[in-house]
């Protein structure tokens, strides 16, 4: 799904069966998406094995600001003043302070609860948050207040920050919220959505696409994961029309906007930070991707020294009726591309340059001026994004001794300014830039082609007896040796079961990180061990588009 | 607000030792800390990605003795975080960032002129490395360090002890109380950088008010007359109340003040052994101090219950000292080899005691008094190892020319005059070049 339109494909063996594009009714998107669907005109929708989609939902709930509030109430501790970070939305701080550890430095005040009673919380079902600094390495205090809450009004929903067990108390509250706030909005799509497809007597379950380039069940998806599942879907369409082991540049050019990524030895690159949505940095891992505003539709104005591209877009191109030049009119006018009209591109070319300059060759290479102008941004943007890659933090000898070895990239542009794009990227790049094959569905076929993504990353304590699983805040005791070693690889093996499970999803050859071992040492005498391992599913695709 | 750069970099792979106190866990739960703050989402901080320095970077300011090879296989972790200090002072020198934190292991203000092996934990001095790598490329010209580690910054103070435009000031614990037993007033600095190296050794039990009254009214003054155009700080942590190896009484929130009185271009960590008491505490007191944030909320959850020694206490100690640092006098030994080139050289032996790795160094100096230069030094080492004796000869950078010439002749002499030496090494500051001659391999430029 876009914001202006929505794209389906039917795929059947890796072909690609059938097309469709509809218009997004941002009022109802899941007739939208039945009406894409129709238009597939899939002869035997019983039999479909798999439904993949990937929604601007939540996404623009939260841009546009169509979410409900949540209390947020904080355990923030000592450490950082809470307001350095800039907060959009409002918080309550309440005492009690954890450490790394996991040991309790101050308990909560219980006489202080009393305090953030409101009338909404002690008589309406409202939604509340609690979230503590480093609940993720014990979640005690959370789960008490929740407690006493839920003992003063029974009908609270309340979410808890330890479920986002990554590292980062600023990242780990606004997700918490974030996610809070958009399961009510998300739930009622899912099930919607559902009702919709079975309503068809279609058994095919149903996924929904993440940020992070993977898919999950729609029953089982945190709805925030969801957001930005757009740009990650260029990229895995790109996947779906390369080797395996191909690193690439990834351009998907639209009319406002175009989305760069990335891709190594197969794998799109992820983004070292969670993603960061509107005004909210979040936990949620996403693939680096740079949208930069530009795009064939972009508002070109005359200046003194020749033209200016903005970055933003005044409907569409003059060629196809819309009253300001674009970079699609310069195509146009170089016959890069066949749709719109010849002589309203040459007429807004021609309005950029005075009178006497009004001729074929000026207008010629204004246009050309003006596709290397496009390519220009979109040179930069790649090369900002190579150097966030080069430049990742590294914390052990091993990683600097061993950095990412240049690699040769294929460039593969995709999207509806792609065309007229090429030759001006190829001469940009000094290397042959790659056409993607369904251009205008490219988002569709990402979708469609995704696999699931995996990852359990533990952290165990064995001198305070306890583990923690990142992705799903799982905290559990351990019972295992003071220094384990093959014994921790099983039991990751085991955790990594039993989440991919829960998930309903098969996990097959995982990658698997170094384990870190880091002995705790007490006077001399080595007490313990911290252990730091993960296993992955990499985001991927199912297969390769055959032509 | 300022633009702060962190380059972290707790080398997780990397220790002296199963038990010691050098070990992967030192800054595990600095890492948990800073991350759970959401410090590196503040606006105003810049991660930096760690870079390892070529040999040349450290060559330039320290010898490897008996020759660099025989150190290659144990300075990756070295010259990471020498790397590593180059690319945050390269980035403040550029004026991409305001300050910056070196939060990097292992550290390296023990490390002298000559190395032979790891002493007090370090190999390699990145202050050292840093300062003379900005003002090899930058063309840099007066650069002050301040060590606030408990230990005397012994390493840092003989690279510099003839450098007239390099300022060392060093506040520590007292040296007969703790290791490496240096830092007293009377070290002053060499003939010809006289009053360039302050030292300030303090009783164990010194305080927050006390280190702050001691910069407020001692250091600061003496770094405004010296007018640096960079200050570094090495910014050991082991005066924390927690430390097992230090007897000072510092508080977290005591290292966030010293940081924003001190205001260094760039911050280095030093030593700090208290892995979960201090460390978390204190590199993020100093991060907050250094990004201009609040550092006030930082506390460190064990309460400090030692007696501190109360300013009142302190006070007439430290005019006492002060009075004692100003009154004394150079007082320098003449003599010279044979083939010394003219000049006037003084001569002043030393012994260094290498505890990690067990080594005595045994060092006669000699440097040529110059009225106009920071002099050519003349360095011979050997080491209770081996029988070996390994010599450094050291033309300063802005040596004069009968200095830069002295440098010539003596490399030139001990290459033909080699009877009982093992390997020279010429570390040509003033035109960054750099040689390595031994006996059994010949000439080698770095």
């Amino acid at each position: 799904m876009g914001g202006t339109y929505t794209d389906a494909v039917f795929i059947q063996d890796n072909r690609i069966i059938q097309t469709a594009k509809v218009p997004t009714r941002s009022e109802n998107l899941v007739e939208t998406l039945m009406e894409a669907f129709d238009k597939l005109c899939i002869p035997d929708e019983q039999g479909l094995t798999q439904i993949t989609v990937s929604t601007t939902l939540v996404t623009n709930a939260i841009l546009q600001d169509r979410i409900p509030a949540v209390e947020l109430l904080l355990f923030s501790g000592n450490g950082m003043s809470v307001d350095a970070l800039p907060w959009p939305v409002s918080y309550r701080e309440l005492s009690g302070e954890m450490d790394f550890r996991g040991r309790e430095v101050e308990p909560p005040d219980q006489g202080e609860w009393g305090g953030i009673l409101t009338p909404n919380l002690r008589e309406n079902s409202a939604q509340v948050a609690i979230v503590g600094k480093f609940s993720h390495r014990n979640s005690l205090h959370e789960e008490q207040l929740a407690s006493y809450l839920k003992g003063i009004n029974p009908s609270l929903r309340i979410a808890q920050g330890h479920s986002w067990g990554q590292a980062n108390f600023y990242r780990r509250s606004l997700t918490t919220y974030l996610n809070f706030a958009v399961s009510d909005i998300y739930h009622n799509f899912a099930q919607q959505l559902q009702n919709a497809v079975s309503a068809r007597k279609i058994v095919a379950p149903i996924s929904i696409l993440k940020a992070d380039g993977g898919i999950l069940p729609i029953s089982k998806i945190r709805p925030i994961e969801s957001i930005y599942s757009g740009p990650a879907a260029s990229i895995l369409a790109a996947l779906t029309q390369s080797k395996p082991t191909d690193s690439s540049i990834v351009v998907d050019i639209g009319g406002t906007t175009t989305d760069i990524g990335i891709v190594l030895s197969g794998v799109p690159l992820l983004s070292a930070k969670g993603a960061q949505i509107g005004a909210y940095s979040t936990l949620v891992r996403s693939l680096a991707v740079r949208s930069i505003p530009v795009g064939g539709d972009s508002a070109i104005h005359a200046t003194d020294q020749g033209f200016f591209l903005e970055s933003y877009r005044l409907g569409p191109a003059y060629c196809l009726g819309g009253n300001v030049p674009t970079p699609t009119d310069a195509m146009r006018y170089l016959g890069l591309i066949d749709y719109g009209n010849e002589r309203l591109a040459e007429e807004a070319l021609a309005s950029i340059l005075p009178l006497e300059r009004r001729t074929p060759a000026f207008l010629q290479a204004l246009a050309n001026d003006i596709i290397d102008a496009v390519a220009e941004r979109i040179a930069e943007a790649v090369d900002s994004l190579k150097k966030e890659w080069t430049e990742e933090p590294a914390y052990k000898i091993w990683e600097v001794l061993h950095p990412h070895e240049a690699r040769t990239f294929r460039t593969l542009v995709s999207g509806g300014g792609a065309r007229g794009m090429t030759t001006a990227l190829e001469k940009r790049f000094s290397s042959p830039v790659q056409l993607g094959l369904y251009s205008e569905v490219s988002n569709a076929l990402g979708a469609a082609m995704a696999r699931p993504t995996f990852n359990c990353t533990l952290h165990l304590d064995t001198y305070m007896k306890h583990y923690r699983i990142e992705e799903t805040g799982e905290q559990g005791k351990w019972s295992g040796a003071l220094r384990p070693y093959l014994e921790v690889e099983a039991f990751l093996d085991t955790l990594a079961q039993q989440q991919a499970v829960f998930y309903g999803i098969k996990i097959e050859h995982l990658e698997k990180d170094p384990f870190d071992f880091f002995p705790i040492v007490k006077g001399y005498r080595t007490v313990g061990q911290i252990v730091r391992g993960a296993v992955h599913l990499r985001s991927g695709v199912i297969g390769r588009i055959q032509v | 607000m300022k633009r702060t750069g962190i380059l972290f970099f707790p080398a997780f792979d990397w220790s002296l030792g199963d038990t010691h106190p050098e070990r992967e866990e030192r800054l595990l739960y600095t890492q948990e800390q800073l991350f759970e703050e959401g410090v590196l989402d503040l606006p105003q901080i810049k991660q930096f990605s760690p870079r390892i320095a070529p040999l040349h970077e450290a060559l330039r300011s320290q010898a490897l003795f008996p020759n660099p090879e025989v150190h290659r296989d144990s300075l990756d972790a070295h010259l990471i975080a020498a790397g590593s200090a180059i690319l945050l002072g390269e980035a403040r020198v550029r004026g991409d960032i305001d300050n910056g934190f070196v939060l990097a292991r292992p550290p390296g203000h023990h490390s002298g002129s000559t190395v032979w092996g790891n002493r007090g934990f370090c190999t390699l001095n990145y202050e050292a490395i840093l300062v003379n790598h900005l003002r090899a490329s930058f063309g840099i010209k007066k650069i002050a360090i301040v060590d606030t580690d408990v230990h005397h910054g012994d390493g840092t103070q003989d690279i510099f002890y003839h450098d007239p435009n390099v300022l060392f000031i060093s506040m520590h614990q007292d040296g007969r109380t703790i290791f490496p037993g240096t830092g007293f007033v009377n070290e002053k600095g060499g003939p010809n950088a006289w009053d360039q190296t302050l030292n300030i050794p303090l009783p164990p039990g010194t305080g927050d008010e006390g280190y702050h009254y001691i910069l407020e009214n001692w250091v600061l003054p003496r770094l405004q007359a010296f007018e640096p155009e960079l200050i570094i700080n090495s910014a050991g942590q082991d005066n924390h109340f927690t430390d097992p190896l230090g007897s000072m009484n510092l508080t977290a929130n005591g290292y966030g003040r010293i940081t924003e009185l001190l205001q260094p271009d760039l911050a280095v960590l030093e030593g700090g052994y208290s892995i979960e008491g201090a460390l978390p505490y204190v590199n993020l007191a100093i991060l907050l101090a250094l990004a201009g944030e609040d550092y006030h909320h930082v506390r460190e959850p064990q309460k400090l219950d030692r007696p501190v020694l109360n300013l009142a206490q302190l006070k007439p100690f430290l005019v006492e000292l002060k009075k004692q640092q100003q009154t004394i006098k150079p007082s320098f030994t003449t003599r010279s080899k044979t083939f010394f080139p003219k000049g006037n050289w003084i001569y002043s032996p030393c012994s260094i005691y290498y505890d990690t790795d067990g080594l005595e160094e045994t060092r006669h100096d000699y440097i040529r008094q110059c009225n106009h230069c920071g002099g050519t030094v003349y360095l011979e080492s050997s080491c209770s190892s081996s029988p070996q004796k390994s010599i450094l000869v050291r033309i300063p950078f802005q040596a004069c020319s009968d200095c830069e010439q002295a440098g010539y002749d003596l490399w030139d002499h001990l290459q033909h005059h080699s009877d009982n030496t093992t390997s020279v090494s010429l570390q040509n500051q003033l035109h960054d070049k750099l040689y390595v001659w031994d006996s059994k391999e010949g000439l080698r430029e770095f």
